[in-house]
């Protein structure tokens, strides 16, 4: 195993990089006292609404929740196909 | 005189307040300023353990407060650094002895005598590191590379964050750094720890034997000039009063023949 991390410094499935990710899930989540699935909730309702006006490509669609400077910052990407 | 009053804080327990607290204290004195390390534990009596001071402790904060003594009285002289000074924590009561009003009081009154009062905060966020941070302009949160600790220490810095008006600036000491675990990828970087909490770096202090020799001696590893941890808190004690001093070379040296040799010529290139 160190020697894989040593020939691969960047492996993804390293411990430290586990950690981190962890941490930053479970540090958004603490930050905004958010409960463990209403972001997916808030998520199926967005797609829902924008789907009312817009034919959606679904596979292109995607949420990106993040900290920048301990301020949280929720961006939304839609691909629309043609108006409804 | 105005001092500074500097909280030590962390959150979550064990993870080094205490020793920080002592450590950063000695370095200070050493450097000539006057300082007062306060100890906020009550109930759970440490820092004149790490001091060496435990025989000579007469009175104590709650003494002070509850004006049983005067505060000159409660004082207990380190015993290499005269002008390095414990006002040690009760040890039969608990954390409702001093209140918040208490302690902004008791902080005004050792301004006006110390350069820097150093107070050592209780594990935990209730009343007990309420009280702690009450007299504090300043904060200085530890923490160590572990998740448990670093998801306190978040929480801390938001509580810090909002008593902005009273705490002007805060940072943090990363603690119990394992440079060859780093190194293999096998736990978080100081660099990791940063952007996760978003906040500025006072001091790495590495893991080390010497500092549990150092609790057992009751003479902080800071007093000592060839360890690598006491190094970290001198200069943590020479940031705090202004210098820009470069951060620790995380490379681990301290296994291999050719680290410890350059370590004899230049021990202040690896820390």
């Amino acid at each position: 195993m160190q020697f894989l991390n040593w020939l691969f410094p960047f492996n993804q499935n390293s411990p430290k990089i586990t950690a981190k990710e962890r941490m930053q899930s479970m540090l958004l989540h603490d930050r905004l006292e958010l409960p463990a699935g209403k972001l997916e909730n808030m998520q199926e309702e967005l797609v829902n609404v924008v789907s009312r006006y817009f034919e959606l490509d679904s596979t292109t669609t995607n949420f990106d929740l993040k900290h920048f400077e301990r301020k949280a910052f929720l961006t939304a990407n839609f691909m629309l196909m043609r108006s409804k | 005189m105005t001092g500074r009053v500097i909280v030590v804080t962390s959150g979550k327990g064990g993870v080094g307040k205490t020793t920080a607290s002592a450590n950063i204290g000695v370095a200070l004195a050493a450097s000539g300023s006057s300082v007062c390390l306060v100890d906020m534990d009550i109930g759970l009596r440490n820092l004149d353990i790490l001091m060496g001071l435990e025989n000579r402790v007469v009175y104590n904060l709650v003494d002070v407060v509850e004006e049983r003594c005067k505060l000159k009285q409660a004082l207990v002289k380190d015993k290499k650094l005269p002008q390095l000074n414990l006002l040690p924590a009760a040890q039969t009561r608990d954390k409702t002895a001093v209140n918040a009003d208490q302690m902004k009081v008791l902080c005004e009154e050792l301004k006006n005598t110390f350069d820097f009062v150093i107070v050592d905060s209780p594990a935990g966020i209730e009343s007990g590191f309420q009280n702690a941070v009450a007299g504090a302009s300043e904060a200085i949160i530890v923490t160590t590379p572990e998740m448990s600790a670093v998801r306190d220490a978040d929480r801390i810095i938001g509580l810090l964050e909002a008593r902005k008006d009273e705490i002007s600036d805060y940072k943090l000491i990363l603690n119990r750094i394992r440079p060859h675990m780093v190194k293999n990828n096998d736990m978080m970087s100081v660099d990791d720890v940063l952007e996760i909490l978003s906040v500025k770096l006072l001091g790495v202090v590495p893991d080390d034997d010497d500092i549990i020799i150092s609790t057992n001696k009751g003479e902080p590893i800071a007093g000592s000039n060839n360890t690598r941890s006491g190094l970290a808190f001198r200069n943590i004690a020479r940031r705090l009063k202004g210098d820009e001093v470069p951060f620790m070379d995380l490379t681990d040296t301290n296994n291999n023949w050719v680290g410890k040799i350059m370590k004899i010529f230049n021990p202040q290139a690896y820390v």
